[in-house]
């Protein structure tokens, strides 16, 4: 009996330890949750406030509008506000979007599935860090240079009359249209490439080599290899690397505010972090803006949900 | 049945005319970056470009060496308010890494390693913040910002970016497998639960600290946007928006923009020759976001 009695109460203190280190636990999450609390959470819910007011950055008041602000935008014909609508804005966001990071997956996918099959180490070492560079620049550099080169007598026009064997054309980077937008999408794709690789080189390195022995053995071919057993395997990262690039590509804002600065028309790269901007910071218009603030979180949402249940599969296990 | 080019199979030479396609691809414009910021305007649009440096470089009437880069840090009136700006992404950025670490370490390891109740909830609330892009709320922020007089202050610049919520996931992450006997040893060597985070866990993850440490450095080096709305006054700027400067200019001048490029790089490149290791790392850490 005594002995019973001596078990409980170790049971019981051992226990009360426990609870007392679960209180450390909490304690060491409140700073963070006291953060994202008043910096993320308090935030997105006083934007979606603010976009049911008129609130602008000069008067103190402002009133309640209910759901004006969204109609107002969505009402927006084209020649509205100088052409810089809300569809224009998810045109332009779109484009860059599906221009950039569907090229970006595919070669970057490509590349490093050729860079895992180098026979020496030392050489896939070397290019990885050499495709890597341009995402150590800051956007705003890697911007800089473009800009530059994209310059009519600059090196993009030298080499692209090289390429398709034309003399002295401006192909017009930063002035026509349709270039405009492909020229921020190719600084893009320029910064960001080296990064992409990294990411599904990790994901091929987790892949058992024993796997593709196996397959060696059985005859399948280098390119039978890949799409049989590589691509199925590697399937998760790919829908998480084309998520993560998605998500990155809808957000851009410094190459379009930059080409601008530097004198390229606005309303073709007018991306609706831009917008989000111009509305709220230089005109001043905070409700609005707010307002497409919370259109620009909900297309990121529905984005990574639709991106989440079109390539729901079951788990991959080696 | 596999064909030959000399040692090599068709398909293997076909893989490195790709991979050094990519390999110029990503070089030259940095080269570009770097020959053209000692070049003068004729010279930069000059065609062909010319790739080997020479002494012609410097050719023009009082140009030096330097002339570039002086330009860069000096401005047209002669104020190096380019040196301050630096300053600024300095404090800034090093500030951000140093806080990020910190806080996202303590409560990643308060998440790891004890079992409290309301933990599985407090976690899915931190990371369910990765979904609400920081584009869609700067315009509550800012307006929090100017009502508490921040505008113009490193505060302002600093507290929105004190830590993320996808270091305390990475942190988290790699805690997990901390092994357990440590901290119980140290327990029953009566140290106190905050000594033990401080004095063994701390010390113990060096590698993700600094992976996480030149992630949020090269965030907030990186930053643009932000900036634009609370740094203002020529002396609070970021080396971003003083490069985006020169580009607003009407005449632009490409030497000068360039030369500023280069030198707003330099800390990154240091950096990235140093620790590539925790670069690529910090990429390949982004891949354990699934498990």
């Amino acid at each position: 009996m005594k002995e019973i009695l001596q078990v409980k109460s170790n049971r019981t203190k051992a226990y009360s330890i426990e609870r007392k280190q679960a209180k450390w636990g909490l304690l060491f999450t409140v700073p963070c949750l006291v953060f994202f609390s008043i910096f993320s959470f308090y935030p997105i819910i006083n934007a979606f406030i603010t976009s049911l007011t008129n609130k602008q950055a000069l008067s103190r008041t402002s009133k309640f509008v209910g759901f004006d602000n969204y109609a107002y935008l969505f009402a927006q014909n084209d020649t509205a506000n100088g052409g810089f609508t809300l569809w224009n804005s998810l045109r332009a966001t779109l484009t860059f979007t599906i221009g950039t990071f569907i090229p970006m997956v595919v070669i970057s996918l490509l590349v490093a599935v050729l860079l895992m099959s180098l026979r020496k180490d030392r050489q896939r070492g070397f290019l990885q860090v050499a495709y890597y560079l341009p995402a150590v620049l800051s956007s705003v550099v890697a911007t800089a240079i473009w800009m530059i080169m994209f310059d009519p007598r600059g090196l993009v026009n030298q080499l692209s009359n090289v390429v398709m064997m034309t003399t002295g054309k401006d192909y017009k980077w930063l002035v026509d249209t349709n270039m405009l937008q492909a020229s921020t999408m190719l600084v893009y794709f320029w910064k960001y490439i080296g990064y992409f690789v990294i990411l599904f080189i990790t994901g091929l390195a987790a892949i058992p080599p024993t796997i593709y022995e196996a397959a060696t053995v059985d005859g399948s071919s280098r390119w039978h290899t890949f799409w049989r057993i590589t691509l199925p395997l590697l399937k998760p990262t790919v829908v998480l690397v084309s998520i993560m690039a998605m998500l990155q590509c809808l957000k851009t804002f410094s190459t379009q505010y930059m080409f601008t600065q530097g004198g390229a028309s606005r309303k073709p790269i007018d991306v609706i972090t831009m917008n989000i901007y111009f509305t709220g910071i230089r005109n001043g218009r905070l409700g609005r803006a707010s307002a497409m603030s919370i259109i620009l979180f909900l297309v990121m949402l529905l984005f990574t949900y639709l991106q989440f249940s079109t390539s729901k599969t079951d788990d991959v296990e080696y | 049945m596999v064909k030959y080019v000399g040692k090599l199979t068709v398909g293997e030479v076909l893989s490195w005319i790709l991979l050094i396609l990519i390999l110029l691809f990503t070089v030259t414009p940095i080269l570009f970056m770097a020959t053209a910021s000692f070049m003068d305007k004729t010279q930069i649009l000059d065609m062909p470009y010319r790739w080997i440096p020479s002494s012609s470089y410097f050719k023009g009437e009082g140009r030096t060496f330097f002339t570039n880069f002086r330009k860069a840090i000096m401005g047209n009136n002669e104020d190096p308010v380019f040196l301050r700006n630096i300053l600024n992404s300095l404090i800034v950025a090093i500030t951000c890494a140093a806080t990020t670490v910190l806080l996202a370490s303590l409560c990643g390891y308060g998440l790891a390693k004890y079992r409290f109740r309301g933990r599985q909830f407090v976690f899915m609330a931190i990371m369910s913040t990765m979904m609400i892009p920081f584009e869609a709320i700067m315009i509550p922020l800012y307006m929090v910002a100017s009502s508490m007089k921040m505008i113009n202050t490193y505060q302002g610049m600093i507290i929105p970016f004190l830590v993320s919520a996808f270091g305390v996931f990475q942190m988290r992450q790699y805690l997990i497998t901390f092994p357990t006997e440590y901290l119980d040893a140290s327990r029953v060597d009566g140290l106190g639960e905050f000594a033990i985070y401080w004095k063994i866990v701390l010390p113990n993850c060096t590698p993700v600290i600094a992976t996480l440490g030149i992630l949020s450095f090269r965030n907030q080096w990186d930053n643009l946007l932000w900036p634009l709305l609370v740094a203002q006054s020529e002396k609070m700027k970021t080396i971003p928006q003083y490069i985006t400067k020169f580009s607003e200019e009407k005449q632009t001048d490409e030497g000068a923009m360039m030369a500023c490029a280069f030198l707003a790089s330099i800390p990154m490149l240091l950096l990235f020759f140093a620790l590539s290791k925790y670069f690529l790392g910090g990429a390949a850490v982004y891949e354990s976001r699934k498990g």
